[in-house]
């Protein structure tokens, strides 16, 4: 590799894998049309993300976290304003963007080491080295040893698992994460979490991951967007600033915890507080 | 109880009750004398006449002859019903031109058609099979149409984000999806072709097969072949069902145990 990158003149035309996965929404807004009438769910967003970061997005139903994520991964492309990646416009689905939906969205009538290995059909890797590359994401989410099961044979927790490798497979500049661990009861949860964690430590490919649950936000992110609903808005941008693996017990997270918790329920107006007979203010 | 009824042997054993209750029952009956003795053959000239029929190869042959106009039936009417069925809810166009006039001939029983394909074909082999592939066409179309259309769009979705070519769609989304329904659709053809079959070697009558037995036994009141004729065309009707099933669980295995 070396030696070729000295005999050619130009240099190698793909950034180097550490340096890409630079995501950049501009003014990016949204409308559904309901009944005739216009339905704004994103207004004027505007973010950027590091390559090799990982961001979560935490805000209530219906601020848009989902249709942002269908954006960038390209299903849907009717919008105004900019999403790029790596400079270059998103205009459709591809390789480089992968994404992890709240349900496993594995086929039922495939293995789990088809549905992973579904992942590569299209691309370049030579035949003979997918099932080696197959087998390794298995590996990764610690999945080994289920690769011929069907999905209706894998628990919640492991099922979610392997709809990470089969979006990790492709090894994607940009991996999305559409509330990802939702439907997990809380004991799966944490783990799920954990080797997320994991996962995203060993690979450093750019995250940015959906989800209603503020400590999984902080857990994970390096930042956490906190979003406002009706249209979808960015409201706050709060850095996570503690290294990785992290300590879920951490007095910060905790008390960014609670701001955030403050900042979506918003401060109590007066107005609309509960008077119980006896307390009113005289 | 319910742990024993799981076991093959005794699953086997507790069908096979009420039919045994049913052949005492009928011997009975043939042994009442009258005019019963008439309608109620008693089972041994049953058994006579199968050992007769069966040692001089007629009833072999009618079986084969029954046995392959319905599996020949089923394979042209359902492999072109699957087709249908596909390009009619892969393709709106199709759709449009062919679907309302499937709805409209599905309507026509069978019998209706009778006398048409009589006219056309004569009542030989041709006008059989016509009548038997058709029978195994219209469920096929039906259920294969409801199949592919009613494919969930989150699994396209999947199809779209790993940039799957439109025969990769169809073969690796769409069919396996659908298969449930189409399989359901087979199933049906299977009963359908199997009845047809019977109903139109009595109805033209000619050639060999288990329908024309009975029909020519009925015409020389020898109750012992119908009866005999009815057993196997059961028997026989029976197994493909069986076999089939089996086909279809292989095929559907990744549906686990719920289905």
């Amino acid at each position: 590799m070396t030696a070729q990158s000295r005999i050619s003149p130009t240099p190698p035309p793909a950034a180097p894998r550490s340096a890409s996965g630079a995501l950049t929404i501009s003014s990016l807004s949204k409308s559904f049309t309901i009944d005739g009438k216009p339905l704004p769910v994103l207004d004027g967003i505007d973010l950027t993300l590091r390559p090799g970061e990982f961001v979560s997005i935490v805000g209530a139903s219906g601020c848009g976290k989902s249709t942002l994520l269908r954006l960038i991964v390209g299903l849907d492309t009717d919008y105004s304003g900019e999403i790029r990646l790596d400079g270059q416009r998103i205009a459709t689905t591809s390789l480089d963007r992968g994404i992890v939906f709240q349900d496993h969205r594995l086929f039922p009538w495939m293995t789990l080491e088809e549905n992973v290995g579904l992942a590569l059909l299209n691309t370049d890797i030579p035949k003979d080295r997918r099932a080696q590359i197959v087998a390794d994401h298995i590996a990764l989410v610690n999945l080994s040893g289920f690769e011929k099961a069907y999905p209706h044979q894998l628990s919640g927790g492991m099922a979610q698992r392997a709809a990470i490798a089969r979006a990790l497979v492709t090894e994607p500049k940009l991996l999305l994460l559409d509330e990802p661990l939702g439907a997990l009861d809380a004991l799966t949860r944490v783990h799920v979490q954990k080797e997320l964690q994991r996962i995203w430590m060993a690979q450093r490919s750019t995250m940015l991951m959906v989800t209603h649950d503020v400590e999984e936000a902080l857990y994970l992110g390096d930042r956490v967007i906190v979003m406002s609903p009706n249209p979808g808005r960015i409201r706050r941008i709060v850095e996570v600033d503690l290294p990785h693996p992290r300590d879920r017990s951490s007095p910060v997270l905790h008390r960014l915890r609670d701001e955030i918790l403050t900042e979506l329920t918003g401060a109590p107006d007066p107005a609309n507080l509960v008077r119980f007979p006896g307390t009113e203010e005289r | 109880m319910s742990m024993l009824l799981k076991r093959p042997p005794a699953r086997i054993a507790i069908g096979l009750v009420v039919p045994v209750l049913i052949l005492f029952w009928w011997q009975a009956q043939s042994q009442a004398g009258g005019a019963r003795a008439l309608a109620f053959v008693p089972l041994g000239s049953v058994a006579t006449a199968f050992a007769e029929l069966a040692g001089s190869g007629q009833l072999l042959d009618d079986a084969l002859a029954t046995l392959s106009r319905a599996v020949t039936g089923l394979l042209l009417g359902g492999i072109a019903g699957v087709t249908l069925g596909v390009v009619m809810a892969t393709s709106r166009l199709v759709d449009r031109l062919v679907g309302p006039l499937y709805h409209a001939i599905r309507q026509v029983p069978l019998l209706g058609w009778l006398p048409l394909i009589g006219l056309w074909l004569g009542n030989g082999d041709g006008a059989k099979l016509l009548i038997v592939s058709l029978a195994a066409f219209y469920p096929t179309v039906l259920n294969s149409y409801e199949g592919i259309t009613h494919v969930e769009k989150r699994y396209l979705d999947v199809g779209r984000i790993y940039g799957f070519t439109s025969v990769q769609r169809f073969r690796l989304i769409l069919l396996p999806a659908a298969l449930p329904l189409i399989l359901t659709g087979v199933t049906q053809a299977l009963a359908f072709a199997w009845i047809a079959t019977i109903g139109t070697e009595i109805l033209l009558g000619s050639g060999s097969g288990l329908g024309a037995a009975m029909g020519l036994a009925q015409a020389q009141q020898r109750m012992d072949v119908i009866l005999v004729a009815i057993l196997v065309t059961a028997l026989l009707g029976f197994t493909l069902n069986d076999l089939f099933a089996r086909l279809r669980g292989h095929l559907l295995r990744w549906q686990g145990a719920s289905a």
